[in-house]
């Protein structure tokens, strides 16, 4: 099992700017199991946007799992919430914090969801 | 379920039979349910082998029930020396104090014993009678009985024990009790939900484990709900009753979601559907907004939170929808049904910006309007970018998810709901009339949240001229030539399925019909193929699918006919509102104040009693609303500016109605009405409302 890739956490810091996480600020703490080992990984959401890194503030929320299970989340294979529910993820404090940032973790792949044509229009 | 007992607190709830005992198998609703999850399928009392008659049941409150039982079944008791006593209430599991009366001047010696057991089986498999998929345990740990279920990560139990010593095995407890002559013995029984989402019971804070306390919190949090609701005086007494039941059952069905505790939004309704529904929260918020504008507050947060930003087919998840429904239980955690959160339903995102601005307009809480801003403009953005599937700017619905979606995603989602005159079923995507008005609704009064609120006269402007092209566009593709109605839907090529619907009375209430339409359509509402006596009929009679006993297609819906009361007042028409109101509310009468989600829609004249739908919930939040918004439409309550416009037309059995303390923007208000119709003696009390008087003229 390899560790959690860190580019699928700098890639939810970067739609954080694009959907920025509405109206919750906080730290959350991703406590990535691999084996007898855990990384730590710190989720500060401050005006919307996530910023990521190995060390910060006292964690609001606590979310622990194995990283096969973080790494399906952050690409979009499984569901934060689905996964919560099942036990294969565990959390303490303001779960909030994690329904919020489920909107930047992707959508499932190969969805079929496109923008019909009124999109087109507008972004033109 | 008939003789069925349903006490609950949030969403957690408990049905058993008449004397206290749970006997359930696989598809039947009874058990203790937490978080869409049964825990604890069977609970049976008995003494020295038998089991328990019951002489009463007292509902103390809606989370408390009290059982007098005699030992013995049948109809000959076999020993009435003895009494029993099971005072039960819900919290995080139930709490149970079970007493025993020796009337006796002997002393007894019983064997007094609990058989438990569980099925841990999720709601959706009740209802579709599925098989499980992982392994039970049961233990014994520290004097108290643990049921287990374990399928990979996802674990489940409950624990059960007793405060008085019993011998504790597998399959339940057991009390070896003396009682003295004309004394008693009792024991706290406890069944806690020892381990879900939330982790073990011991984990949890004790607030949490309210236990034995919750019936004295809950009552205080009842009490308050009840002092803070304004208070409601009329000379039609069962009013009063309708009134007092409906903010009581609005109460119990307050829910918590999972993820945001110590809120509380509307879940949809008892058994079935104790959750959080996008349509029902927001439709049921709407009703009671002059009551307890809180639910709304919390159901726009909630809601907002959970606004969908991706795409995923599974879920029928797009950027800025609204989500139809979430659900707790295995299925859905292990991504075998879509509800996490499911977003298949059409309507809900165009309401959620509905409900937005009315909350503004009653409450002038421009602070939350402003912290929903983004999600607003997502909603509306949603409606253009997401919804337009016929390509001809309509709202349609077709589901991503064939397997486990929605096929209709509108308030009448059975699949038989959205048909021609001819009985013929439509195509997707199908783009029904009222959720264009929903549409043309969210628009305009976004446009003036946006200038109001938000400061963006650029962002008003292009919505009010969006929803003018919207209104001029659907009074000519919808408008049925040669029926003067609405077609209940659009095809995806545009061409009109021409059924006579009560979706009708939505687009009154939405606002998008043309004046010189009304008319007509209030003409067909309040016609005798629509009108019942007691409600409009959800399809005409007369219709290729018109069946009174159809759940869509024939029935009366309490829910669906006070917004069409809404409507009529809209548009003018006072005294068919008032006809409407008076008819649901002689219903609810005879309802003993709790409305079905509902009725048959048999001619009033013909069956004297609303016939309930089969298996229908309830309480259901959206019914118990209705009677909510009926007073509001019944006084003609509009929030104008700072002010709070008082507008009176009352059906002709009430002569006085007072509303007292309408909270809102300017405090609290009360507001008065008189029967404004004169009549030749004075109305009779509790005389039925919706009885037409020989003489009277017939509309």
């Amino acid at each position: 099992m390899a560790e959690l890739d860190q580019r699928l956490l700098e890639d939810i810091s970067e739609w954080s700017h694009e959907r920025p996480v509405p109206g919750i600020d906080g730290v959350l703490r991703l406590d990535v199991r691999d084996g007898a080992r855990v990384d730590e990984w710190y989720l500060t959401i401050a005006k919307g946007v996530v910023t990521v890194g190995r060390t910060g503030g006292e964690p609001d929320c606590v979310v622990s799992g194995d990283s096969a299970t973080f790494a399906a989340i952050l690409s979009g294979k499984a569901n934060a919430m689905a996964a919560l529910l099942r036990g294969a993820l565990s959390a303490r404090g303001k779960v909030v914090l994690l329904t919020a940032l489920q909107r930047l973790f992707p959508g499932s792949p190969g969805a079929e969801g496109l923008p019909t044509a009124g999109y087109a229009e507008r972004q033109s | 379920m008939s003789g069925a007992v349903k006490i609950l607190s949030g969403n957690t709830f408990v049905v058993s039979d008449d004397s206290g005992d749970i006997e359930a198998s696989l598809t039947d609703p009874t058990g203790l349910f937490s978080f869409d999850t049964r825990f604890l399928s069977k609970w049976v009392l008995t003494i020295d082998g038998q089991r328990l008659n019951p002489l009463s049941v007292d509902d103390l409150q809606y989370f408390e029930t009290r059982f007098f039982l005699v030992p013995g079944t049948g109809t000959v008791y076999i020993d009435a020396k003895l009494s029993v006593i099971r005072q039960r209430a819900v919290g995080d599991g139930f709490h149970e104090d079970l007493t025993i009366l020796n009337h006796d001047d002997k002393p007894v010696d019983l064997e007094v014993r609990l058989e438990a057991a569980c099925d841990f089986a999720d709601l959706f498999e009740v209802k579709d009678d599925l098989k499980k998929k992982g392994e039970y345990y049961t233990s014994i740990d520290d004097g108290r009985l643990v049921l287990g279920y374990r399928r990979e990560t996802y674990v489940r139990e409950t624990w059960v024990s007793a405060t008085e010593a019993c011998a504790v095995d597998e399959g339940g407890l057991t009390f070896a009790v003396h009682v003295e002559p004309h004394e008693q013995w009792a024991t706290e029984l406890s069944v806690a939900i020892g381990r879900d989402v939330r982790g073990t019971a011991a984990e949890r804070p004790e607030h949490e484990r309210r236990g034995h306390k919750a019936g004295s919190d809950m009552a205080l949090s009842l009490e308050k709900w009840l002092d803070e609701a304004p208070s409601l005086d009329c000379d039609w007494d069962p009013l009063k009753r309708t009134y007092r039941r409906s903010l009581v059952d609005l109460a119990a069905l307050r829910f918590s979601p999972v993820m945001l505790p110590g809120h509380h939004l509307p879940a949809a309704g008892l058994p079935w559907f104790m959750t959080m529904f996008g349509r029902d929260s927001i439709f049921t918020s709407l009703q009671a907004l002059p009551f307890a504008s809180d639910l709304a507050r919390t159901t726009l947060a909630a809601l907002g939170l959970w606004q969908g930003a991706r795409h995923d087919d599974f879920r029928d998840e797009d950027p800025g929808r609204i989500l139809h429904e979430m659900r707790f239980g295995e299925m859905t955690a292990f991504e075998e049904r879509p509800h996490s959160p499911y977003y298949g339903s059409v309507d809900a995102t165009p309401l959620y910006v509905v409900l937005l601005d009315e909350y503004e307009r009653w409450t002038g809480d421009a602070k939350l309007v402003r912290a929903l801003e983004r999600q607003a403009r997502a909603a509306l953005a949603w409606i253009d970018d997401y919804a337009n599937l016929q390509g001809n700017g309509y709202i349609a619905y077709q589901r991503r998810n064939e397997k486990t979606g929605l096929e209709n995603q509108c308030w009448k989602d059975s699949w038989d709901s959205i048909s021609y005159r001819d009985g013929r079923l439509p195509g997707f995507p199908r783009a029904t009339c009222e959720l264009q008005g929903y549409a043309y609704d969210a628009k305009v009064r976004g446009a003036r949240l946006a200038r109001l609120v938000w400061k963006d006269p650029a962002y008003a402007d292009r919505l009010d001229k969006e929803a003018a092209d919207l209104k001029r566009r659907f009074n000519r593709d919808f408008w049925v030539e040669d029926g003067e109605y609405f077609a209940i839907a659009l095809e995806p090529d545009g061409s009109q399925v021409d059924a006579l619907a009560s979706n009708n009375g939505h687009l009154l209430w939405s606002g998008i019909i043309d004046e010189s339409k009304a008319k007509a359509v209030a003409g067909h509402l309040m016609s005798p193929a629509m009108y019942s006596g007691w409600g409009v009929r959800t399809l005409a009679e007369g219709q290729g699918r018109y069946n009174p006993i159809g759940y869509h297609v024939g029935a009366i819906w309490p829910f669906d006919n006070s917004f069409i009361a809404w409507g009529l007042r809209r548009y003018g028409f006072k005294e068919e509102a008032a006809r409407i109101a008076a008819g649901i509310l002689d219903a609810a009468e005879l309802f003993e104040g709790r409305l079905p989600e509902a009725f048959g829609g048999y001619e009033r004249a013909l069956t004297k009693y609303p016939v309930q739908y089969p298996t229908s919930c309830s309480p259901q939040a959206w019914s118990t609303g209705a009677p909510l918004l009926f007073l509001r439409t019944m006084l003609g309550l509009e929030p104008i500016g700072e002010h709070l416009v008082v507008d009176p037309a009352l059906p002709q059995g009430i002569g006085r109605l007072e509303l007292l303390d309408i909270p809102g923007r300017w405090g609290r208000r009360d507001a008065f009405g008189r029967s404004r119709v004169a009549v030749g003696s004075p109305p009779r009390r509790d005389a039925q409302l919706g009885v037409i008087e020989p003489g009277a003229t017939k509309a």
